[in-house]
C-alpha cells in the first residue's frame, strides 16, 4: 500500500515538470510581454521599455529563464510577481484559500443535494426516481456560468438592493464571508450534484441487493434502520470518492464563477496574470492548480484501492 | 428516450443546416434601434447595437454547434487512435501515452485556450483545435479501459492463435466491443463541449465578431440585462436546450445499448 | 513676472491650459466649483457645511501596477497615486493649471522656470519637503536606468538646480508650451522623497491621503494625511477602493450601496443605473477619449491617399456615435475637445461628410473599381465599445465595396503591433486623456517611432507639430492644432470616429463636494465628505 502511494506520488513529479514546461513555453510564445501590457497606450520610449525588460530579466534566453525559475521553485521560491513586486507565494496563498473555500462550500452543497436526491431516487423508486432523473438531466444541461448569470439577472431584477457581488474577506467577518460565497457556490454545486446523485443511487441499489442487507432485513430490522446502519456506511465510500474527483472539476469551473461574481480567487488571478503577462504569477498558479488536480487523482485512486480489493496497481 | 433525443437533435441540425436562411434578419445588421423589447418585427427584441436577437440566436446556434461537432469528431478520432494503441499495445507505449495525456489533463483548460487564442488569434479553427486537445484524454481513457479487458477475451485470443494480424484484431475484434461505451461517452462529450465552447466565447475567446455565438451573446448582454432581460435569457435557454439534447441522447443510448446499467 | 498663490490665474498658466467647454464650465459651477475658488470653497458650496470624518468606498475596475510614480507605466495606478502624491502644480476642476507644492514661479526667460516651494510641507514619513526632493525626482525620471515613462515628457528639461532650500530652477533646451501641463499631471510630475526605497510597494508622498494597506483584487485602503498642507483637508478619515473586475458587478455594487462611487465605461450602463434612483448623481466629465482607426501606410493599398480618403468618405461617424454611445459624445478629430485646439465635433473637416458614391469613385481611380479587401482590422477585445464600433464600420465600408475582417486581440500584443507598425492594414486602439495635445499629434509624425513605423513621411506636418510645441500664446496654439488636425483629416492619415468621456462617473448623493476631473484622476476626493 505504502509502496503504491509512493509510486503514484513519484509519478506526479514528471507530470508537474511537464506542465510547468508547457506553461512556460506557451506563455513566452505569446505576443506581448509585461512591459508592453502594463504600459498600455501610455507614451513611453522604446528604450524605457527595453530597460524595464532588462530589470525583469526578460532579456535573457528563454531556457536560462526557465532553469532559473525551476531552480528557485525547487527550493520553494516562486519568485516576485511582476505586477505587485511581492513574492508570488504570498500572493497565491490567500487566493488559493478563497478558491478552496468556495470549492468546499460548493462540494458540501453538491454532496447534500446529490445524496438526498440519490437516496430518494433509490429508496422510493417509481415516480420519484423518474422525477429525480429528469431533474438531474436538466441540471447537467445547465452550465455553471449560465446558472450564475441567471442568478445575477434575477437578483438585479427583483432584489437590486442585495449586494451579491460584495465578497467579504474571511478575516473581516467570517459569517458574512460564507454568506457572500453561497450564491457562487450554488451555481457551481448544481451540476456536480448530478454525478453524486447518480452514484449514490447506483451504490444504494447495489448494496441493497447484497446478502447481508437482505439478511438484516429478514431479521426484521426496519427499512430505515437498515438504511442507516448498512446502506449509508457502505454506499458512502464511493460517493465520497466521486465527490473528491469532482473537486477537481469544481476548481476548473471556479474560473468562470469567480469572474462573474468577482471573487478574488485563483481563477480570477490566473485570468488577470495572463492579461498582464505576469509570468511568475502564471507559473505559480499553474503549478498549484496542476498539483491539486494530480493529488486529488492520487487520493481517489488510493481510496478506490482501499475500498475495492479488486483494484490493484501493478 | 432515444426518440426524444433524436427529435431534439433534428431541430438542432435544422438550425445548423438552414441557419441564415431561416433567420428573419441579417444577424450582423446593426441599427440605432438598440436594446428594444420584443415586438412584431423583432420577436425577441434587439441587442446593444440594434441587431435582431432571434436571428442572432439562430445564426449563433449554427456557429456554436458546428464548432462543437467538428471538435468532438477530431477529439474522438484522436482518442480512438491513442486509446486503442495505448490499451492494445500496452507496456511502455501505454505508459508514455498515458503520462502525456496526464499532462494535458492536469493543465488548466482555460490557460490553454487563452494561450492558443492569444498566439494564433480567435478563429473558429483555433477554437476547434483547442477543444479537441482538451477532450482527447477523456475519450482516450474511455477507449483504453474496455480495450484492456476485451483484448484478453477468448475470441480475441482465438483469433490471435490462428494467426490473424494484430492490427486486424484491434480493428475487427476489439473495436466493435468497445463501441457502445464510446457512443455514450461521445454524446456526453458533445454536451460538455457545448459548455466549453460557450464558456470560452463567454470569456471572449470565441470566434470573432460579427459572427454570433451563444457564449459571447450571453457575455455581451450581461451589462445591459436589466434593460433587456431577453438578451440574456435567449442564449441561456439555447445553450441549455442544446446540451439537454445530448444528455437525453446519452441516457437513451445507455438504456438501449445497456452500458453501465448496473 | 511673478506668480503667487493668490494670483493663480496668470496669463502663462492660462496659456498652458486647455480650452474650456462652456457647458462643462456651467455644470461644474452648478456642481459646486466656480472658477478661481479655492478647493475648500468648492467643497462647501452645495448642501451645508462639510462633515468631518467617515469613510468613502470607491469601486475600481483595475488593480494598480506599482505605486512608484517615477517608474509606474500602468494607467490603473493613477487613481491611487493621485491621492497619495502631489506635485509642484496641479489641474483644477476647470482643467486650468494651479499651484500645489509650489507657491508660484518666475520665468526670467522662455527656457527658465524658478519655482518657490511651499514651506512646512511634510512627506508621509515625517521628512520635510525641500528643493532637493524636486531635483531628486527629476534626476530619477531622467536616469535611463529608472525606465521612467515620464522621461519623454520631460525631455525638454536640461537641468534642475537647487537654488536654496525652498527654491528650485528648471532650465529647458527650448521653449515648451507643454512643460507646465506635464508638471501639473499626476503621476507624471509628482514629487517623491529622497532616500526612500521601494516606493512601488510602500508609497510615501505629500498628498492628502496616506497609504494604509493593499490586498490585491480585494481592497486598497488610504487614511487621511494629518499633516496635509491645505487647512482642514481632507474631510474623510478613510478612503477604500474595492475591486470589481467587470461592469455588471460594479453596477450591482453601486446599487446595493456596497460602494459610494464608481465609474463606468459605457454611457448606456451609466444611464441605466442612474435612472434607478434619484439619489444617484452622474457626471460624464469632458470628452477625453478618442476612438481612431490607425492605418498602416507603409505599403499598398493604404499608402495611396485616394484609398484612405475613400475610407473616410465611406464612414458615417455620426451613425457610429448614435449606435454605440447612444449619442453621448461627439464626432472626433485627432485632439479631443477638452484640449487646447480640441475639435468640437461640429466644425468642417475634410472628407468627413459621408459620400458612398464619391468613395467608390476614388477607389476606382486608385484601380479598385470592383472594391477592395483590406484584410484584418485589429481591435482591442477587452473593450466592448471598440468591438461594437468596428462592426458598424465594417458594414458602412462594405457599402462602398471595402471589405475588412474584424480580429479582436488581447491589448498587449495589439499595442505592440501598433507601435511597431507591424499590423496588416487597420487597427483601432482608443487614446485616453494626455496632458497636452502635443503628445497626441506627435504619434502621427514621421519623427515619432510610431508614426515612422506605420509609414508617415510628411515633412510639412512634422514642421507644423514642432512649431506648435513652442507657441506659448493660447489662442495661436489652438489655431495651430486646428490646422494640424485639418491637414491630418485632409490626408486621412488616421480616421478619428468619435470622442467621449473615458469615465462616466456616478456616485450616491451622500458623497458631497466631489467633482470629476478630465485628467482622469479623482483629485477631488480630497474635498469630498460623506453625509449619510
Amino acid at each position: 500500500m505504502m509502496r503504491m502511494v509512493a509510486l503514484r506520488l513519484a509519478l506526479t513529479l514528471p507530470i508537474l515538470l511537464g506542465v510547468s514546461m508547457v506553461a512556460f513555453a506557451l506563455m513566452r510564445a505569446l505576443p506581448g510581454d509585461f512591459a508592453q501590457a502594463s504600459a498600455g497606450t501610455t507614451t513611453i520610449s522604446v528604450e524605457a521599455l527595453d530597460q524595464i525588460r532588462r530589470n525583469l530579466g526578460l532579456d535573457r534566453p528563454i531556457w536560462a529563464q526557465y532553469l532559473a525559475w525551476l531552480g528557485n521553485a525547487l527550493q520553494g521560491d516562486l519568485g516576485l510577481s511582476f505586477a505587485t513586486r511581492r513574492p508570488v507565494l504570498g500572493e497565491l496563498v490567500p487566493r488559493f484559500l478563497v478558491t478552496a473555500e468556495l470549492t468546499l462550500i460548493a462540494g458540501l452543497m453538491a454532496l447534500t443535494l446529490g445524496t438526498c436526491t440519490g437516496l430518494a431516487s433509490a429508496r422510493l423508486r417509481g415516480r420519484v426516481d423518474w422525477i429525480v432523473r429528469g431533474w438531474n438531466s436538466l441540471l447537467l444541461a445547465v452550465p455553471n456560468f449560465v446558472v450564475a448569470t441567471l442568478i445575477v439577472l434575477l437578483a438585479g431584477l427583483y432584489f437590486p438592493t442585495i449586494g451579491i457581488f460584495t465578497y467579504v474577506p474571511f478575516a473581516e467577518d467570517p459569517v458574512a464571508n460564507v454568506v457572500s460565497l453561497l450564491l457562487p457556490a450554488l451555481s457551481l454545486a448544481l451540476t456536480v450534484s448530478v454525478t453524486i446523485s447518480e452514484n449514490t443511487r447506483a451504490a444504494v441499489l447495489e448494496v441493497s441487493s447484497q446478502d447481508y442487507v437482505m439478511v438484516a432485513r429478514a431479521k426484521g430490522l426496519t427499512a430505515s434502520a437498515v438504511l442507516r446502519d448498512y446502506l449509508v456506511r457502505n454506499a458512502l465510500t464511493p460517493v465520497i470518492t466521486v465527490t473528491g474527483l469532482q473537486m477537481a472539476a469544481l476548481l476548473g469551473g471556479s474560473i468562470l464563477i469567480e469572474t462573474i461574481f468577482t471573487i478574488p480567487g485563483m481563477g480570477q488571478y490566473l485570468f488577470e496574470s495572463v492579461t498582464t503577462r505576469d509570468y511568475p504569477a502564471i507559473q505559480g498558479i499553474v503549478l498549484v492548480a496542476a498539483s491539486v488536480v494530480l493529488l486529488v487523482n492520487v487520493a481517489v485512486d488510493i481510496a478506490y484501492a482501499r475500498v475495492d480489493a479488486r483494484v490493484s496497481y501493478d | 428516450m432515444v426518440a426524444i433525443g433524436a427529435a431534439m437533435l433534428a431541430l438542432l441540425l435544422l438550425v445548423v443546416v438552414a441557419g441564415p436562411s431561416i433567420a428573419p434578419f441579417n444577424a450582423a445588421k446593426t441599427s440605432a434601434n438598440s436594446l428594444a423589447g420584443p415586438d412584431a418585427t423583432h420577436w425577441l427584441g434587439t441587442d446593444s447595437i440594434g441587431r435582431d436577437l432571434l436571428s442572432r440566436l439562430i445564426v449563433g446556434g449554427r456557429g456554436t454547434l458546428t464548432i462543437t461537432f467538428v471538435a468532438v469528431a477530431l477529439a474522438l478520432a484522436a482518442g480512438l487512435v491513442l486509446g486503442l494503441v495505448s490499451g492494445y499495445v500496452g507496456g511502455k507505449v501505454d505508459l508514455v501515452i498515458m503520462r502525456l495525456l496526464d499532462v494535458v489533463f492536469a493543465f488548466p483548460v482555460f490557460l490553454l485556450a487563452i494561450a492558443v487564442v492569444a498566439a494564433l488569434g480567435p478563429t473558429i479553427r483555433n477554437l476547434i483545435i483547442t477543444i479537441a486537445i482538451v477532450y482527447t484524454p477523456t475519450l482516450a481513457r474511455v477507449v483504453r479501459g474496455p480495450v484492456l479487458s476485451v483484448k484478453r477475451w477468448d475470441h480475441v485470443e482465438a483469433a490471435r492463435s490462428v494467426g490473424v494480424g494484430e492490427f486486424r484484431i484491434a480493428v475487427v475484434h476489439v473495436l466493435p466491443l468497445v463501441i457502445s461505451p464510446i457512443l455514450v461517452q461521445t454524446s456526453l462529450t458533445l454536451a460538455n463541449t457545448i459548455f466549453t465552447v460557450t464558456a470560452l466565447s463567454f470569456l471572449g475567446l470565441g470566434p470573432p465578431p460579427p459572427d454570433p455565438n451563444w457564449g459571447s451573446m450571453l457575455a455581451e448582454a450581461r451589462q445591459f440585462m436589466e434593460l433587456a432581460p431577453l438578451t440574456v435569457i435567449g442564449p441561456a435557454v439555447a445553450i441549455v436546450f442544446a446540451s439537454l439534447t445530448f444528455i437525453v441522447l446519452a441516457n437513451g443510448l445507455r438504456e438501449v445499448l445497456d452500458v453501465g446499467n448496473r | 513676472m511673478t506668480h503667487t498663490d493668490d494670483r493663480a490665474e496668470s496669463e502663462i498658466l492660462a496659456a498652458a491650459s486647455p480650452s474650456l467647454d462652456r457647458r462643462t464650465l456651467l455644470r461644474l459651477a452648478l456642481a459646486g466649483g466656480a472658477l478661481g475658488l479655492a478647493p475648500a470653497a468648492l467643497a462647501q458650496s452645495g448642501a451645508g457645511a462639510p462633515k468631518r470624518g467617515g469613510r468613502l468606498t470607491i469601486g475600481a475596475d483595475a488593480d494598480p501596477i506599482g505605486l512608484d510614480p517615477v517608474t509606474l507605466t500602468a494607467f490603473s495606478s493613477y487613481d491611487f497615486t493621485a491621492l497619495i502624491y502631489s506635485g509642484l502644480l496641479r489641474w483644477n476642476a476647470d482643467m486650468k493649471v494651479e499651484p500645489d507644492l509650489a507657491t508660484g514661479f518666475e520665468q526670467p526667460d522662455p527656457t527658465t522656470y524658478i519655482f518657490k516651494l511651499r514651506s512646512g510641507v511634510k512627506f508621509h514619513n515625517g521628512q520635510d519637503f525641500e528643493a532637493a526632493d524636486v531635483k531628486h525626482t527629476f534626476d530619477r525620471i531622467r536616469d535611463p536606468a529608472s525606465a521612467s515613462p515620464s522621461a519623454t515628457m520631460f525631455a525638454s528639461v536640461k537641468e534642475v538646480t537647487v537654488v536654496d532650500r525652498l527654491t528650485v530652477r528648471f532650465d529647458l533646451h527650448a521653449p515648451s508650451a507643454a512643460f507646465l501641463s506635464y508638471l501639473a499631471t499626476n503621476p507624471t510630475g509628482v514629487i517623491v522623497p529622497r532616500g526612500v526605497g521601494e516606493l512601488a510597494t510602500k508609497p510615501v508622498g505629500t498628498g492628502p491621503f496616506v497609504f494604509e494597506s493593499y490586498q490585491p483584487n480585494q481592497q486598497f485602503t488610504l487614511k487621511a494625511n494629518p499633516s496635509y498642507y491645505e487647512a482642514g483637508l481632507p474631510y474623510l478619515d478613510t478612503v477604500v477602493f474595492r475591486f470589481f473586475k467587470d461592469q455588471a458587478s460594479l453596477t450591482s455594487a453601486l446599487r446595493s450601496k456596497a460602494i459610494d462611487m464608481t465609474w463606468f465605461k459605457d454611457p448606456k450602463v451609466s444611464a441605466q443605473i442612474v435612472r434607478t434612483s434619484p439619489d444617484l448623481v452622474s457626471a460624464p466629465g469632458k470628452t477625453t477619449r478618442t476612438f481612431p482607426v490607425w492605418m498602416n501606410m507603409k505599403a499598398a493599398p493604404l499608402n495611396d491617399v485616394r484609398v484612405r480618403r475613400a475610407l473616410s468618405l465611406a464612414t458615417d461617424r455620426a451613425a457610429c456615435l448614435q449606435t454605440v454611445l447612444g449619442g453621448s459624445g461627439k464626432v472626433a478629430a485627432m485632439v479631443p475637445e477638452s484640449h487646447v485646439g480640441g475639435y468640437d465635433g461640429a466644425g468642417e473637416m475634410p472628407y468627413y461628410k459621408t459620400d458612398i458614391a464619391a468613395a467608390k469613385r476614388l477607389l476606382a481611380e486608385a484601380g479598385h473599381a470592383n472594391g477592395i479587401d483590406l484584410g484584418d482590422y485589429l481591435v482591442v477585445a477587452a473593450n466592448p465599445l471598440d468591438v461594437s464600433c468596428a462592426q458598424i464600420l465594417q458594414q458602412q465600408w462594405a457599402e462602398a465595396g471595402i471589405k475588412v475582417a474584424i480580429k479582436p486581440m488581447e491589448t498587449a500584443p495589439l499595442i505592440g503591433m501598433w507601435l511597431k507598425g507591424e499590423f496588416p492594414t487597420l487597427l483601432s486602439v482608443a487614446l485616453s486623456w494626455s496632458p497636452d495635445p502635443d503628445a497626441i499629434v506627435s504619434r502621427i509624425t514621421s519623427m515619432h517611432g510610431q508614426g515612422k513605423s506605420s509609414g508617415m513621411a510628411d515633412a510639412k506636418l512634422d514642421a507644423m507639430v514642432v512649431e506648435a510645441r513652442t507657441i506659448l500664446d493660447r489662442g495661436k496654439r489652438a489655431e495651430a492644432y486646428m490646422a494640424i488636425q485639418r491637414h491630418i483629416a485632409d490626408n486621412a492619415y488616421v480616421l478619428d470616429i468619435y470622442q467621449y468621456p473615458l469615465r462616466w462617473e456616478a456616485w450616491w448623493s451622500h458623497a458631497k463636494g466631489y467633482a470629476p476631473l478630465a485628467a482622469n484622476i479623482r483629485s477631488f476626493v480630497r474635498t469630498t465628505w460623506v453625509d449619510k
